[in-house]
């Protein structure tokens, strides 16, 4: 290995990178994008219906200690107007107004704004009767026996926002392949790899200094907004050796779709459904369920799952252990292979 | 003014560029996201809670559940297919309807039944499946309601259904990314290529190339815009009020496609400034994904005035009285738009070439 002409690749790259002012200031500004995103977004769960309750001369503890209650969030409102304009207003989902007395005649007005959804019209309506079943003590012809599958997150509910932490990391690591797919495959069209080979540098060691920069790149980026947005707080050790192998997936990847590209734009016809695909197990975190498990077969769902868990779920290295495991195959296989694909692209070129 | 050699060089570009990925990529990418973007995003914002159910018997229960549309309801066919959808929050409930159910509770039987609650589901989730089974399974067994409940609406305001929040996302896209990529990219390549310097020494002067690159993205992004409407079948009763917002978007997103392009040296340099404008043009709409959000935010971003008054068209059927105001911001914008591409092409020509 030429180290000195490794590391003379890798700052002339990074020099021409830098010395395009609007190119580098984009990224950052790309960035800061992800960043605003993340901050704009609600940082906490709501997990409660919220109701308000107007009940004159009615004990509103009488609705509170029913079987439904933790999903309900009931408000004590002084007058029926003002239950009616808070309803109006969106602060409750909807108003309850009792009359009479539980023990003896006894109504219920459910007040609903105009522009709820059907559904949760009939779930209002689903919640309340069950209400006044329980509060007239008419119990039902079933015993529930509850049990929770998977960790009880009740009270303690990922904010959406902390889910696309994933999401964040891999749209920036595979936005970076563009950029290296599109820089390597010019220089092999524009035959600037070719005058560097007649230097003492050998084609390992340009396809080194290539692996370097775009591993450098994507990962500062990638680490840059996850600590801002607090994907380090837990367990920085993990998720910087999780990134930096997600970096250098995608070197790897960058090198598959420099060797079938021609230019920035063939790189993107190729990387594009690439990335979509890439993506999908951070959307998967996003929307739990939508995918079985032949997600598994995608390698970013490695990185995916490993920030996922440790930034949110406070795992350890006892539990994505073998995430990395996998991850590490899988960069072997396809760095092999993609530096393979590019010295062929070479060698015709 | 030379239409036509305008009109020669506009040729040209449609016919060359169904070759360029950017053009595919503007015209197929809003179409695919119509049909893709409604599916993934409608299940991904979906907040109904959802019960997945094995019968081991014939329950009517089943059905009830099914017609009932508080939940939505999935069946499965064994035990462990139940428990592992519960386990990876398929659904956020399973419950395991017993042989003979029916007739037991009919008969007054007090019973068991397991229910299953996916670990990561809301508190409102669970109640309101606890609720709404405990309600059908009392339907079932002829329980009367106690008390009397009267539901009373309140306000004229109509519920927005999901789809209908993402029609302005895929309309701007459809104008935006027509508009700013295929003006902006052509441009790029042009300079690239050299083939503008080609192009400039002939009588042809560098606004006609502009102004033909500029009609270019206008012509593509209207025509994806209301393939798109069409699509959505959201042409409210106003379809001419609607063209021209679409004919005014598209000047916005040409303006701003052909200043990128004017800008940025060389496709690499184009990209990442799609990359930063792309999420600032999309962003007003990511405001009617979360109505909760302060929505005044929206209005920061020039290409506000394009979707509000799509919306309020296509959705509240509204004329021109009511997205006047919003109309004339975006002329101005134009305007504004339009003068700093002429002002580049006078007074820095090196950028446009």
């Amino acid at each position: 290995m030429n180290w000195r002409g490794i590391k003379a690749v890798v700052l002339k790259d990074a020099i021409l990178y830098f010395r395009n002012r609007f190119f580098a200031v984009i990224t950052m500004l790309g960035l800061v994008t992800f960043v605003i995103i993340y901050f704009v977004m609600p940082s906490t769960v709501d997990e409660t219906l919220k109701l308000g309750v107007y009940a004159p001369g009615i004990p509103p503890e009488i609705l509170e200690s029913q079987e439904i209650q933790d999903g309900i969030e009931l408000t004590v409102i002084p007058s029926e107007e003002k239950l009616k304009d808070e309803v109006l207003e969106g602060t409750y989902i909807a108003g309850l107004a009792l009359a009479g007395n539980p023990s003896a005649e006894f109504s219920i007005n459910v007040y609903l704004a105009s522009d709820l959804p059907d559904e949760m019209r009939d779930t209002i309506e689903a919640l309340i009767t069950e209400m006044a079943f329980q509060v007239t003590g008419k119990p039902a012809p079933v015993k529930w026996q509850q049990e929770i599958l998977g960790r009880d997150m009740a009270g303690e509910q990922i904010p959406q926002r902390d889910r696309m932490r994933s999401l964040f990391a891999v749209f920036i690591l595979f936005t970076e392949t563009f950029g290296l797919a599109g820089l390597l495959s010019e220089e092999f069209e524009r035959r600037t790899a070719q005058a560097l080979l007649v230097t003492p540098l050998t084609l390992k060691d340009l396809f080194t200094a290539k692996a370097i920069l775009g591993t450098i790149m994507a990962f500062v980026q990638a680490m840059i907004v996850l600590a801002i947005v607090g994907g380090m707080n837990v367990q920085p050790l993990i998720i910087t050796v999780a990134v930096l192998l997600g970096a250098v997936l995608v070197t790897a990847l960058a090198f598959f779709m420099a060797a079938l590209g021609k230019d920035f734009i063939s790189v993107m016809a190729w990387g594009i459904p690439g990335m979509v695909i890439l993506i999908i197990p951070a959307f998967a975190i996003m929307a739990p369920g939508i995918t079985s498990d032949w997600i598994k077969v995608i390698p970013s769902y490695y990185l995916t799952d490993t920030i996922f868990q440790v930034a949110n779920l406070e795992a350890g290295w006892n539990e994505i252990w073998s995430n990395l495991l996998i991850l590490i195959g899988f960069n072997i296989v396809l760095l092999s292979a993609g530096i393979l694909a590019l010295r062929r692209k070479a060698q015709w070129a | 003014m030379g239409v036509m050699r305008i009109a020669v060089l506009l040729r040209k570009e449609l016919f060359q560029g169904p070759k360029n990925f950017f053009f595919i990529g503007a015209i197929i990418m809003p179409l695919i996201l119509s049909f893709a973007i409604s599916l993934v995003f409608g299940t991904l914002f979906n907040d109904q809670a959802s019960l997945g159910i094995v019968d081991e018997g014939n329950s009517q229960l089943v059905m009830m559940i099914e017609e009932n549309s508080a939940l939505v309801s999935i069946e499965y066919k064994n035990f462990d297919e139940l428990t592992d959808a519960v386990r990876n929050g398929a659904v956020d409930g399973g419950l395991v309807l017993i042989p003979d159910f029916d007739e037991m509770v009919k008969q007054g039987e007090q019973v068991d039944i397991p229910l299953y609650m996916w670990g990561e589901s809301l508190a409102k989730d669970r109640s309101i499946i606890l609720a709404t089974v405990s309600n059908l399974v009392r339907e079932l067994a002829n329980q009367e309601v106690p008390i009397d409940i009267e539901t009373i609406t309140l306000g004229e305001e109509e519920n927005i259904p999901w789809n209908d929040r993402l029609l302005p996302l895929i309309v701007l896209m459809a104008v935006a990314l027509a508009g700013l990529a295929l003006a902006g990219s052509s441009l790029v390549a042009e300079k690239e290529k050299k083939t503008i310097d080609a192009v400039v020494v002939t009588p042809t002067t560098i606004n006609q190339v502009f102004i033909a690159k500029g009609l270019l993205g206008i012509i593509i992004g209207v025509i994806s815009g209301i393939i798109i409407l069409l699509i959505n079948q959201a042409f409210g009763t106003n379809p001419a009020l609607l063209v021209m917002l679409l004919i005014l978007g598209g000047i916005m997103a040409a303006g701003i496609g052909l200043l990128m392009g004017a800008f940025s040296q060389n496709v690499t340099t184009f990209f990442s400034g799609m990359k930063l404008f792309g999420a600032l043009l999309y962003a007003p709409a990511i405001f009617y994904f979360f109505p909760d959000m302060p929505q005044w935010i929206g209005k920061i971003f020039p290409t506000y005035y394009i979707v509000q008054p799509i919306v309020e068209i296509s959705q509240q059927n509204a004329g021109w009285s009511q997205i006047s105001f919003e109309v004339f911001i975006l002329i101005g914008l134009d305007v504004a738009l339009i003068t700093l591409v002429a002002m580049i092409i006078r007074k820095k020509p090196q950028y446009a070439v």
